[in-house]
């Protein structure tokens, strides 16, 4: 049963994505929003982390989280979501798990 | 595809706002939305008592307008409103208190609401933090 | 058919009532004879944690909210080692039953459940 994983702390001040790294199985997807976007920094380690990942597991995040917070330089494998793509993601997975 | 909605974040939060547009997105295409069920913090959303700055969102106000138009099923946790001062006429009368949710569209009941969403639904979506 | 739920609980007991309302959410559920599992992740392992005085907060003890796990039917009790490790607490002191799960064994968990709830 796949799972999309979905977080919107900061990895900066805030230990849900490591918790959720290690959680990750092939098949998973991680969707970033809101401050958990800034995972995405360049030259961050936490930015290295998600670029480990196998390319088993999906890397999402909503579009309009990352451009206001004129995030650029983005990994080739990342999925840009509107809502709509949102909603589908969350069909196309199993089961949805936000990291309240 | 049947969604249960769960919302934990007050209406400040940009969680909150970013559940919003998903649960229009789900009816936009053509899904359903079984029920909302509103806990933790979440509860403001029922507050009739939220003032905000008039160039600010109404996060709140959004929320109520999009279940009456959609007539959706919309819960809110009893134990965690009255902890937290939202309260409707019926409880403002047991506990002799002001009552702070007016609209008809929220019901106040108990967490058995969220697991028969979540047995209705193909999908629990949760939203809260930031 | 039933779906399950696992409900996960990251909170530390003295942080507000996010650990008391993850455990209401479990308790209800179980009252309603679902098939739900609870797993201690993160801070939420400091739950489990021996010696621990609510009145000195004049605060209302979780445990007793712990102890009727079981009797509300909620007996698929899980904690991450992991959890445990980092925060120097070990698995035999705990205030109840819990299965212990290394990082493998929390995957093949999510897996298993039908619906998660973290918080």
């Amino acid at each position: 049963m796949s799972t999309l994983h979905v977080l919107s702390h900061s990895p900066f001040s805030d230990s849900r994505l490591s918790s959720c790294l290690r959680l990750l199985t092939p098949g998973d997807g991680l969707l970033l929003c809101g401050d958990a976007v800034y995972a995405l920094q360049g030259g961050t380690a936490q930015r290295a982390a998600l670029e480990l990942m196998p390319e088993t597991i999906a890397l999402l995040a909503l579009a309009e989280d990352l451009h206001a917070r004129g995030l650029v330089q983005l990994p080739e494998r990342l999925q840009l979501l509107d809502y709509p793509g949102f909603v589908a993601s969350s069909i196309a997975f199993d089961k949805v798990n936000t990291w309240l | 595809m049947k969604f249960a909605i769960a919302l934990f974040s007050p209406p400040h939060a940009p969680s909150s706002r970013r559940a919003l547009r998903f649960a229009e997105a789900v009816l936009a295409g053509g899904h359903e939305i079984v029920r909302l069920f509103l806990y933790q913090d979440a509860v403001q959303h029922a507050s009739a008592a939220l003032v905000l700055p008039q160039d600010e969102t109404d996060g709140a106000r959004q929320w109520q307008t999009f279940i009456s138009d959609n007539q959706l099923d919309a819960v809110v946790c009893i134990a965690a409103a009255l902890r937290r001062g939202v309260l409707n006429d019926e409880e403002a009368a047991r506990h002799d208190k002001p009552a702070t949710v007016q609209s008809r569209a929220w019901t106040l009941s108990g967490l058995g609401q969220l697991h028969e969403a979540n047995q209705l639904a193909d999908r629990l979506i949760c939203f809260g933090g930031p | 058919m039933s779906q399950s739920l696992l409900i996960v609980t990251r909170q530390a007991p003295w942080s507000g009532p996010g650990a008391r309302e993850a455990l209401d959410i479990a308790l209800a559920g179980g009252a309603f004879d679902l098939p739900l599992g609870l797993l201690f992740l993160d801070d939420g392992v400091f739950q489990l944690a021996p010696g621990q005085q609510p009145a000195s907060l004049t605060l209302k003890d979780l445990q007793a909210n712990l102890q009727a796990l079981p009797m509300f039917g909620v007996e698929a009790l899980y904690v991450s080692a992991r959890s445990l490790n980092e925060r120097g607490l070990s698995d035999g002191a705990l205030q109840l039953p819990v299965e212990v799960l290394d990082d493998v064994g929390l995957s093949a968990l999510f897996e298993r459940y039908d619906q998660v709830i973290t918080l």
